[in-house]
């Protein structure tokens, strides 16, 4: 089971656990209707296009609604504390939430307690909170943005706001803050940067970059940082290595954003919307992930 | 018979309430706990100290909703601030990317994109708190100036950024002058 956590921006939702339907403008879980923008939906609405494309077990959503007071964010620490064992995911996807340095601390260990060790991956306040704790390196993969990877890279930072390193305009001295936080291990075991590059970085080392197609219009289309978070976790949920996962989604959200012929005035569902054309033409191609189902072996 | 005691969980906040007065410290925390913020009450960090030897560690990541809640109560706070000594100060720095007929604005890790022509907010990206998607819901399709300020409307360090950044997208469709 790929399970996939985060808050959305509907007070009244409650906490509920279920599988999600795409609906196109919204989500339907357990007969609640979310609608599809920035955060958690766009993220959950990219993996889910990508399991229906390759026929693979929908994921299982936990959603809780929060607007910024933070009581939804905390049920849901406290249901993922009590419950992780019991559900015991294969991937546990974490994104929009309060940043919670304790609770974070008491979720790390209780996942210790699962029957096998979920593939972690981390994103927006999820991973704020796993480096303010100081536990990057217990997540398997978070995928930062260029202030992002400054704010991993700076040890006192406990948020993005504070943060002593500059960040260039271009992205220029990226490899630079990659090597600082994994100095300070304040990093997961792979990072997928986003920027005009996408850097794809394995232990500290970058092993690959992304820079095709350049949509740059991207950078200001909200949630579209989401649905790469959604791709990597529906990518490596479907078997492939979380490198592998990280270059395919890359170049995967990059295609949908020139399909959509994106501009800075575009929405994250124009970009959604074109997932499975980009993945009928390049999936086989980049992966060996076909619409049969799974993964092809040799 | 033993009593079961539960054992609370722990708080880790990373920003500090200072005030100058002790009843002051503890008038917050009663006024944060009520608003259902954790919160809880300490001795600041030597070097910290601006006025009492009593303070309110908060979650820093909530300090503009605490800020807003504290003004609404008339609570003479000296300054919300991170609880590690030698931590950086809150990013100051703006930057702008032109894209033609649109502008984006960064503030650390928050964008709002708007149309030159009629200043209207057509994106926001980046962040990752809880009360962002809500903003940016509220914020597109607004002219500039009639948009929810963040800072008003918001609960945390994203929303303060991003307010940051519609204050400079202001100044920047009104001609360079602040609003």
């Amino acid at each position: 089971m790929m399970l996939i956590a985060g808050t959305v921006p509907i007070k009244d939702i409650p906490l509920i656990l279920g599988e999600a339907r795409d609906e196109g403008d919204h989500l339907l879980i357990k007969g609640q209707h979310v609608p599809c923008t920035q955060g958690t939906s766009a993220m959950v609405r990219a993996a889910l296009k990508t399991t229906d494309y390759l026929k693979l077990e929908a994921p299982q959503v936990l959603l809780v609604g929060d607007t910024g007071e933070g009581k939804g964010s905390r049920d849901l620490y406290d249901y993922l504390i009590k419950n992780v064992a019991e559900l015991s995911p294969e991937v546990l996807a974490l994104h929009y939430w309060m940043p919670d340095m304790a609770l974070t601390r008491q979720l790390c260990a209780a996942v210790e307690k699962c029957i096998r060790r979920p593939v972690m991956i981390a994103d927006a306040g999820s991973m704020y909170s796993a480096k303010a704790a100081g536990l990057a390196t217990a997540f398997d993969i978070f995928t930062p943005d260029a202030a992002e990877i400054a704010f991993l890279a700076d040890p006192d930072a406990t948020h993005p706001a504070y943060i002593r390193f500059m960040v260039n305009t271009d992205g220029g001295n990226t490899p630079e803050l990659i090597k600082t936080a994994y100095e300070h291990k304040n990093a997961a075991g792979l990072l997928l940067v986003k920027g005009a590059i996408d850097y794809i970085v394995k232990a500290g080392n970058i092993i690959d970059t992304v820079t095709e197609p350049d949509v740059p219009a991207l950078e200001a289309v909200g949630g579209t940082g989401d649905t790469i978070t959604g791709l990597v976790s529906a990518f490596v949920y479907a078997g492939l290595e979380p490198h592998e996962a990280a270059i395919i989604a890359a170049r995967a959200n990059r295609m949908a954003g020139r399909f959509a012929e994106a501009t800075p005035a575009t929405r994250v569902g124009q970009v959604i919307a074109r997932f499975p054309e980009v993945f009928k033409k390049y999936l086989c191609e980049w992966s060996g992930v076909c619409a049969t189902g799974g993964v092809e072996y040799d | 018979m033993a009593f079961l005691k539960r054992k609370k969980a722990a708080f880790e906040g990373g920003g500090l309430v200072l005030v100058s007065e002790v009843h002051e410290a503890m008038l917050a925390e009663k006024i944060l706990k009520k608003a259902g913020y954790q919160v809880r009450l300490v001795a600041p960090p030597p070097e910290l100290r601006r006025g009492c030897d009593l303070a309110v560690e908060i979650n820093l990541v909530e300090k503009p909703g605490i800020e807003r809640i504290l003004s609404q109560n008339d609570v003479a706070y000296v300054e919300v601030m991170p609880l590690k000594v030698g931590a950086p100060e809150i990013l100051e720095i703006v930057r702008v990317t032109d894209f033609g007929d649109w502008v984006m604005v960064k503030a650390a890790n928050m964008k709002l994109t708007f149309e030159k022509k009629s200043g209207v907010i057509v994106n926001t990206s980046g962040g990752g708190c809880p009360d962002i998607p809500h903003l940016h819901a509220g914020l597109i399709d607004r002219p500039l100036g009639e948009a929810p300020r963040p800072r008003d409307t918001g609960y945390t360090l994203c929303a303060l950024m991003l307010d940051r950044a519609l204050e400079e997208g202001l100044a920047l469709y009104n001609g360079g002058e602040r609003p």
